[in-house]
């Protein structure tokens, strides 16, 4: 595929910058971006580790996944804002809809990051740079925060050049530049290279992207299996996959957790975390066409322990009693008794939905449970979530429908260019 | 001018050709009759759209009413 001109768009520390912007359009005084901040889960619900920070909270030493009380160590006057996804939604469509402007193809990489493929527009928009300095900058002026460009012939290099130097910068990162910009880097900056494969790669003695690329590839082969084929080729900016417009990644699973404000120790608030979470997973699995084979739990003890149980299915599901009941039962299994913290289900090999074997041991009502969930999902979808809900949440201090970012149709990150 | 930022109750004109206007607001349950329009812009930060009016009274006050409109809310941004 030669001759292909293709940008990689990156909002620099996205969750915080929108946020900041936000409050700026809302009359806050100060700009979150410069002082130290971050935006991080609320302590007393237990929600506590930072999501992202500013570039002060990162000369304290803030890291972005370490709980809230360790970075408030570090930096004792650090300002945190609680997460809102609704705006970053709100955020990330503003951004796709100024892209799609300049040209038909541009792919949601994730919630901040795109790819737009700027082939043969050139002639109607003019040169790559000066078309991506004009984007950054239109961006910056219209929505209010900061993106870094990077400029090239694949989604790879493109989206090695736009984590060169931040923020609010655009990069070029072609096949001639990649000896002088890309193989100095050290090995874990490489795409697809991460804590554990850098690891490996350092006792091999490769330590910079450049050691990688003229590593032999039967050794890497051999230590890292197919995969270090893939990081031989990526480190010789070999990559050829198209830019899918729209969204799209086949989807393999899906699941729903919840941290719980307290600790769980009595089967009745289980079951109830557990339906709650069973309404939001078959929801979405509903939404999407499809049904499940595989359900999975997994609990996260108060003191960390983490145990995790899944079942293989007869006939495929995606009844909200169905996915409950057995997540009910695994979940029994599972639990030891002590104190719970957080729980998770998770359904996967997915199918679609439009023809189900049924078994002669399915439960009973199973058609009449889906009309039910059919007509529950339309009134949600029609009047909010909350709108309708199940009588045993009532004043059980538990949310209906537990887990759920509002940014499902994203994910924060993905490893499948 | 300082900043508010605070709702106010807004009476105010769609033209049918998308155009509005702002008429006459309640601040601090006093109604204030809108004077003029300076000058009129849409703002699109962290992708909220809200449309924005400077405006001036007699006696040469200027202030900024800001008409968000996601959620169909009247700001007196700044006065």
């Amino acid at each position: 595929m030669q001759g292909r001109v293709i940008m990689h768009i990156d909002v620099n520390s996205a969750f915080l910058s929108w946020q900041a912007v936000y409050n700026l359009q809302r009359g806050y005084p100060v700009d979150l971006r410069e002082i130290p901040s971050a935006v991080g889960g609320n302590q007393e619900t237990r929600h506590g580790i930072i999501l992202a920070k500013s570039i002060p909270a990162k000369k304290f030493g803030v890291k972005t996944g370490e709980p809230v009380w360790e970075a408030k160590n570090k930096c004792p006057k650090l300002v945190l804002v609680p997460p809102d996804y609704h705006l970053y939604m709100k955020c990330s469509s503003a951004l796709m809809e100024i892209l799609r402007e300049y040209s038909p193809k541009v792919q949601q990489y994730s919630i901040d990051e795109a790819f737009l493929d700027y082939t043969g527009m050139e002639k109607r928009l003019g040169p790559p740079l000066n078309l991506a300095v004009r984007l950054k900058d239109r961006i910056r002026e219209e929505l209010g925060f900061t993106v870094n460009i990077g400029v090239s012939c694949n989604k790879l290099l493109a989206k090695m050049a736009s984590e060169l130097k931040k923020p609010d910068m655009v990069h070029s990162l072609f096949p001639e530049d990649i000896e002088h910009k890309m193989w100095p880097l050290p090995v874990e900056k490489l795409f697809m290279v991460g804590k554990k494969n850098a690891r490996k790669l350092q006792s091999m003695g490769i330590f910079t992207i450049g050691d990688l690329a003229v590593a032999d590839p039967e050794l890497l082969k051999h230590k890292l299996k197919s995969h270090g084929l893939l990081v031989y080729n990526y480190a010789q900016g070999i990559e050829d996959s198209a830019v899918f417009p729209g969204y799209y990644m086949p989807m393999k699973g899906m699941g729903n957790s919840s941290t719980i404000p307290f600790d769980v120790e009595d089967t009745h608030t289980a079951r109830l975390i557990l339906l709650s979470l069973s309404e939001t997973v078959s929801m979405r699995l509903r939404y999407s066409q499809s049904c499940c084979s595989v359900i999975s739990v997994s609990i996260k003890y108060s003191d960390f322990r983490h145990r995790s149980h899944q079942q293989k299915l007869p006939t495929p599901i995606n009844c909200t009693m169905d996915v409950y009941k057995t997540a009910a039962r695994l979940f029994d299994e599972a639990w030891d008794g002590s104190p719970v913290r957080h729980i998770a289900l998770r359904v996967t090999s997915l199918d679609r939905d439009d023809y189900i074997q049924c078994s002669l041991f399915d439960r009973p009502y199973r058609t009449k449970n889906l009309a039910l969930d059919k007509t529950v999902d339309s009134i949600r979808n029609l009047h909010g979530t909350g709108s309708v809900v199940r009588a045993c949440f009532i004043n059980s201090g538990i949310c209906a429908s537990l887990g759920g970012a509002g940014s499902e149709n994203w994910p924060v990150m993905s490893s499948t260019l | 001018m300082k900043v508010l930022n605070k709702p106010v109750d807004m009476i105010a004109v769609f033209y049918s050709s998308g155009r509005v206007e702002p008429v006459k607001f309640k601040y601090q349950d006093t109604p204030v009759t809108v004077g003029r329009v300076l000058k009129r812009y849409s703002e699109k930060l962290a992708g909220n759209r809200r449309i924005c009016f400077i405006c001036i009274n007699e006696g040469a006050k200027v202030y900024e009413l800001k008409y968000e409109v996601d959620t169909q809310v009247w700001y007196l941004f700044k006065m």
